[in-house]
Order: C-alpha cells, then structure tokens, then sequence
C-alpha cells in the first residue's frame, strides 16, 4: 500500500461493552501511531461522543450488550445525521457471518472484521477504506448535496478505470443514475456488469430498472430468479414486495415481506411493513405477531415509535372482538404495553388520549365497564384542550363501537362526517364504519371467504372462487372489493376461454354496479379501471 | 433439522454452544497475542511454547468457524456474497491475522500475487479456506510458506505450499468428495478438506464449479493445496 497514513491524524472510536476488548484495540491504534482514540461502552455514550466529535474511523462490536446492536448504532447515527458519510463505520463482530451478513444488506457498514483481530490486520482494513474514501469523498459529497449530476461525472471517470475502485464506483453508480431518473444509463451499466458475472447487485439493479419503467411482470420474474438462487438477499425481497404492491396484489406483498422477515427477523421496519399488510389483508393473527415484535425491537431501535404500540393495542382489540383464536391473555398483554409506552416515550395529550382510549376499548371488550368508563372519561378530558385528528377519532368511534352505544357511534359519526367533510383521506377512514354496518363477527366471516376466493382465483380455480365471493356479496351487496374480485374471476373465466355470454353478462353488470359506488377518488377507482379496460378488450 | 424426543434439536444446541466457544477462543486469542506483545519471549524454549499456545487456540478457532459452516451449509443458512474482489487482499488479510503465529514460529512466507488480480468470490469464505489451510501450513512446514494467485485455463488457482513432511498418501490418493460422512464419523476430521471443497464448489460460472486439488512435492518439497475458482 503506497501512501503512509499518518494515524495521529484521525480520530478513532472504539465501542465495545468488553474493557479489555476495547483496550486490546486502544492499544493496537496506538501502536499505529494514533493519539486520538476515544472509547464507548455503550451504544448511549457513542451518540453523546458523536455529537461532540467528529470521528474519521468508528470501530463498533456488534454486540454492544443490553439489546443493542452496532446496527442499532448505525441506523441510529445516520437518522440524527450524527455522521456523514466520510465517517468510516467498521463493525467488529463474533457473531455468526450470517447476522453479519444480514446486516450488511440492512444498514451497510463500511465494512466489517470478525473478531479475533490483530494490530496487523486492522491497519490494512483501515489503510484501505482511508484510502478509498479520499478517492470517493468528492463523489459523496456530491451525492449527500443531490447534486447527482457532479457525482455521476465523477463516478463515471472512477468506474472506466479498471482498478480496484471500479467496481464499488459502478454500483454507486448505478444508484445515482436510478436517483436522476436516468434508466437508461442504469440499465446500460448494469447490463455490462453483467456481461461479466451474474452478480446479485447488477441482477437487482436491473430489475428496479426494469420495475421504474413498469414492467412489473419481467421484473417480477427476474427477482424471483435472483432469490431462487440467492435466497438470503434481503434487498431483491424488498424489490419485490414493492413490485406486488405497483401491482395491488396485497397478498402477496404479505407473503413477499413475510419471507424476508423470516430470514431476517431483527428489521424492525420490515415487521412493522408486515403488521400493516397483514392487517390491511384482515389476516390479524399474523399482524399481532409482526406488530409484537415491532413493539419489543422498537425498544433499541432509532425506528422504534410509541404509534407500534398503540398499533398493536388496536390489532389485539379487534382480535378480541372478533373471537379470534388467540391467546386469551391478549388483552392484559396489549394493556402492558400501552403502558410501555407510557415509560418509553415522552407522549403528548392526543398520544395519551389514544393511549385511554384503546386501554378502555379493551377494558370494554373484556367487558369491564366500569374500567372502560373511567378511561374513556379520561381521554374525553384531554380531548377537549387538543385538536383531534382522524386517526385519533377513529379510536373513539372504536372505543364507543366496543361499549356497544350504538346511539352514540351514530352521532360521532355524523359529525365526523362534517368535520372531515373535505378530507377525502379521512373519509376513507370513516367509510369502514360506513359502509360496512354488519356485526363484527360477519366481517371476519367475510374476509375469511374473501381470502378463500383469492387463493382459489389464484390456482385458477375461477367458479370455486366466484362462489366464494358470491357468499360474500350477500352479506355487503355493496362492497366494492367484492365485486371487484367477482370481476377479476370473471375476466380470467373468459381469459381461459370457459363458459358462455352470461359470463360477459355478469361481469358488465358487477362493473356497472361498481361505478354507481365509487367516484375517481376511492382507493379501489384505479383498479375499477384497469378492470373495466381488461373486460372490454376480451 | 429434526426434533427429537425430547423437543429438543441438538443440532441447534451444538450450534449455538460451538457459537459460543468460538467467541471465548476469540477472547483467549486476542489476550494471548497482548501477553506475547506486552512480554516477547525472549528464549527458544518461550518462543515455541507461545507458538504452540498459539498455534492450537487458532486451530480451535478455525475448526469452530468450520463447524458452524457446515452446520449452516446443511441447513441452508449460509450466505454466500459473491462480488469482485481483489485477491491480494484476501492474501493480505489472513496473513496478518497469522502473524503473531508466524513470527513466534519462526516461519517464512513467500507471496505470490499480482496486486491487481481480482475474481469473484466470496471474500469471507474464501478468506476462512486460506485461514484454515495457512493455520495447518505453519503447524506442519519446516521454516517457509509459498502462497500464490494466478489465472489458468480461466481459472483461479489459489496455491498454499509448504516446506513439511506432506499430506499423508492416503489423503491425497482418494477424492475429496469421498471424505463426507465416514472419515468424519472416524474423528480423523479432515473437516477443513472437505469445507474448502464444498466452499470451492460454491463457486459457479458457465457450468464450471470450483474444486481443490492436494498433491506433494513441488519447489519447496513438502504439501501443495490448490483451489481453483471459476
């Protein structure tokens, strides 16, 4: 390596909850020649040490103790902005490679040594990452301004040179052309690179090309193929859950995310996407679990949100409501922790009107009324001195649906329907109240056979599934999704080229009925449209 | 991965609890390198016996890293994160990770490589097959270790030779893939054969897998490992 570095220059931190580990490393730095080494116990006393210094290499153990993790600390650095990109952030790990490996897809360190170390082996890591980022520190500036067009200039002169540094130039690269919206010249790098070697990187790169151009069948067959062979490569998951959301197949968003999740359980806001898709799926129970564990990892996570909490209160409430086959401790355990929240949070009043409401929902349910009163009287107190917002509404509508006062949820609603009268957002909230009068136990009843008819639809199994719907649309002959999914059946029914005109028939009066619901504002609109364009053009 | 009747997988207790060893001799190793920093030894007799401390919570190491490789590879837990690499810095890494070793041993090392040459591996398991076959190299040579890198037939060769006795005939006469399960079963492990084999194998490139090679003899007379990477 040419180019002494000059160690009394730079200023280290070594975290690691081991004193002798981090003695150990102190004096393998000083050794180096270095000066300025700071050292930190604790992922608290790295961001006090970060928001004073400024530190050219960070040396940070992977696992810090009490839960925390070197990612944590590196999640948590970048989202205070505490570091920039100069910083060299190394994790220093005994853990198996697979976490480590994990981790790098998740929270890319710069790199990453595996414990035992030497002297010997730290200086060359050091001297080579110092040395790479002189010759990318331009191009990360550029990058941290937005300037995209500088740092593809530079990058572009890095990748051409063919040494060590081309092809870490050339995946930047191809990220910064993504970033400029330039496809085309994302889709020529990655295509060379992969002229070479079937590399993941350039396999991914060219199937987000492939996605932002909106060719989500190729690209979703594309990063299926890359997990087939890789099927530890978290980011082609990622893609490919955003590919099945462009397409509105929630479902298999769910079952995208939930592969991924099971690789990787420790990314907590991939468990956090998985509790929102589970429950939008009306799939509760693995929403609980998602949402558990979002609760549990928020608590050493810079991701972690008093809202995961308050989240998880609803899910189990409604769990609890609609009979479902869960523990039926489930409610003094959601009760718990909303009371987490409480110790974990600094809450502000609607946080903790929120907080009474869904405790008394609870209470409610488990038909302790008295309790449930005196919360409800509580979170009524708080309303009346803070704007409320819709969400926070929707918890009240809940909360008086649980006491059963149907006079009462009829009123609010009304006046919610006021109040938010030009909030199209909130509408939408409330059109689940609105819409859908039936009891609760009917509601699951439906999104059971819904399901059902989804899976039979996708085996295409088309008059199994229309019948399953069928059921459905007796219960809410004016549910929207319904319909749409006996349209869907109908169409691919014709597509395979089964049954006669009636099937036409059907599928235009279920289309005409549809538009009499909705306007082009409703969340289903698009996928009214797409439908409707499909089922003429057969 | 089965359960049995206890409920228990011991495979996954094994694991965890070779998890952990692992991480102890990793402690143990990086005091002993600070007691041989702080106090060089300062006769013969120190030297090998600091050597030998040495030499054997490394292999421990090794071994332990092995283990829970192929405990991954069976369960299909392991990464493997091919990219281009430059080979060198493979080299460069696991030598100075043996250093301490290497000078209490007294050993020498000629290196081989073309400081660009790069391929496409994985960085790690390579890294952990030149590691395990450099730990047995110094345990077995006489005074030096050859290692080198080049391209043949579009081929990576990775070459780590000593100046020892040689790998045992019966070694080098049967195929490594035939080590599996009895050699294994025998204790007489040559586990870190049959990983870099299955590591080597990782490697894929227009219907060409990677493979090893063992043979004796060559320039410094004594045992030759060679893995060749498509």
């Amino acid at each position: 390596m040419s180019g002494k570095i000059n160690y009394s220059k730079l200023m280290f931190l070594i975290a690691d909850d081991f004193g002798s580990f981090r003695n150990t490393v102190n004096s393998m730095l000083s050794s180096l020649g270095a000066t300025n080494v700071v050292m930190a116990a604790t992922a608290q006393e790295v961001f006090l040490q970060c928001q004073n210094k400024k530190f050219d290499v960070i040396l940070c153990d992977y696992n810090l103790g009490a839960g925390r993790t070197g990612q944590h600390v590196l999640e948590e650095l970048r989202h205070k902005h505490a570091i920039s990109r100069d910083t060299i952030f190394i994790i220093v790990s005994a853990e198996s490679s697979r976490t480590i490996v994990m981790c790098s897809y998740d929270c890319e360190p710069d790199d990453y040594l595996m414990k035992p170390i030497t002297a010997k082996m730290l200086e060359q890591r050091i001297n080579r990452l110092l040395k790479q980022r002189g010759i990318f520190s331009t191009a990360y500036a550029a990058i941290e301004k937005q300037d995209y067009l500088t740092a593809s200039d530079i990058l572009i002169d890095l990748s051409m040179a063919e040494d060590r540094y081309s092809n870490f130039a050339q995946k930047l690269l191809g990220t910064v052309f993504i970033r400029m919206g330039d496809l085309d010249k994302a889709e020529r790098l990655y295509t060379r690179a992969l002229e070479v070697r079937q590399v993941d990187w350039a396999r991914l790169g060219l199937a987000v090309v492939k996605q932002a151009r909106g060719d989500l069948e190729l690209a979703g067959d594309w990063l299926e193929k890359i997990v087939a062979d890789n099927p530890l490569y978290l980011p082609a998951y990622d893609a490919m859950a955003t590919n099945w959301d462009k397409k509105g197949e929630k479902f298999n968003v769910q079952f995208t995310v939930q592969r991924a999740v099971d690789i990787s359980p420790m990314s907590i806001l991939r468990q956090k996407y998985l509790a929102e898709v589970a429950t939008e799926n009306n799939d509760l129970i693995t929403a609980l679990s998602a949402q558990r564990r979002s609760v549990k990892l928020g608590q050493y996570s810079c991701h972690g949100r008093a809202e995961d909490h308050f989240g998880f209160a609803r899910i189990s409430s409604l769990a609890v409501e609609r009979e479902m086959d869960v523990d039926t401790n489930i409610g003094n355990e959601a009760l718990a922790i909303l009371d987490k929240a409480k110790e974990q949070y600094d809450l502000n009043d609607v946080q903790l009107a929120q907080c009474s409401l869904l405790a008394g929902r609870i209470h409610a349910l488990e038909r302790r009324e008295d309790l449930a009163q005196s919360f409800f009287a509580a979170a009524e107190q708080i309303l009346e001195n803070v704007e409320s917002n819709i969400d926070l509404d929707v918890d009240r509508v809940l909360a008086l649906q649980s006491l059963g006062d149907k006079k009462k949820v009829t009123e609010l609603l009304e006046e919610l329907q006021t109040v938010y009268a030009d909030d199209q957002e909130a509408l939408e909230k409330l059109d689940v109240f609105l819409d859908e009068p039936a009891s609760d136990s009917s509601r699951e009843f439906v999104a059971t056979i819904n399901r059902e008819g989804i899976e039979l639809y996708n085996d295409a199994r088309f008059d199994e599934a229309l019948s399953c719907f069928e059921k459905a649309r007796k219960l809410f002959p004016k549910h929207v999704g319904i319909q749409l999914n006996m349209v869907q059946s109908l169409i691919g029914k014709m597509k395979a080229d089964i049954g006669d005109d009636s099937v036409k028939r059907d599928c235009r009066d279920c289309l005409n009925l549809v538009e009499s619901l909705i306007d082009d504002e409703h969340p289903q609109y698009d996928r009214y449209r797409r439908l409707r364009n499909m089922a003429n053009s057969i | 991965m089965k359960d049995n009747e206890n409920g228990i997988d011991f495979s996954l207790v094994l694991a965890s609890s070779v998890h952990d060893m692992k991480n102890s001799i990793g402690m143990l190793l990086a005091s002993l390198e600070s007691v041989i920093e702080d106090s060089p030894p300062t006769n013969e007799i120190q030297a090998r016996r600091f050597s030998t401390l040495h030499y054997e919570a490394s292999r421990i190491n090794s071994e332990l890293v092995q283990l829970l490789t192929i405990y991954r590879m069976q369960n299909d837990f392991l990464p493997v994160l091919i990219d281009e690499y430059y080979i060198l810095d493979i080299f460069e890494d696991q030598i100075a990770r043996n250093n301490v070793l290497m000078e209490t041993k007294g050993v020498g090392m000629t290196l081989e490589c073309d400081g660009d040459l790069n391929w496409y591996v994985d960085q790690d398991l390579i890294g952990s097959v030149v590691h395990n076959i450099l730990v047995n190299c110094i345990r077995y040579t006489n005074s030096t270790i050859y290692m080198s890198a080049k391209v043949e037939n579009e081929l990576l060769c990775i070459t780590i030779a000593d100046d020892g006795k040689g790998y045992p005939d019966a070694m080098i006469n049967r195929p490594i893939t035939q080590i599996e399960d009895v050699e294994v079963s025998k204790g007489g492990t040559h586990l870190g054969l049959y990983f870099s084999d299955k590591i080597a194998s990782f490697h894929k490139q227009n219907n060409r897998n990677g493979y090893i090679e063992l043979a004796n003899g060559g320039d410094l007379g004594g045992g030759i490992f060679k893995m060749y990477l498509p």
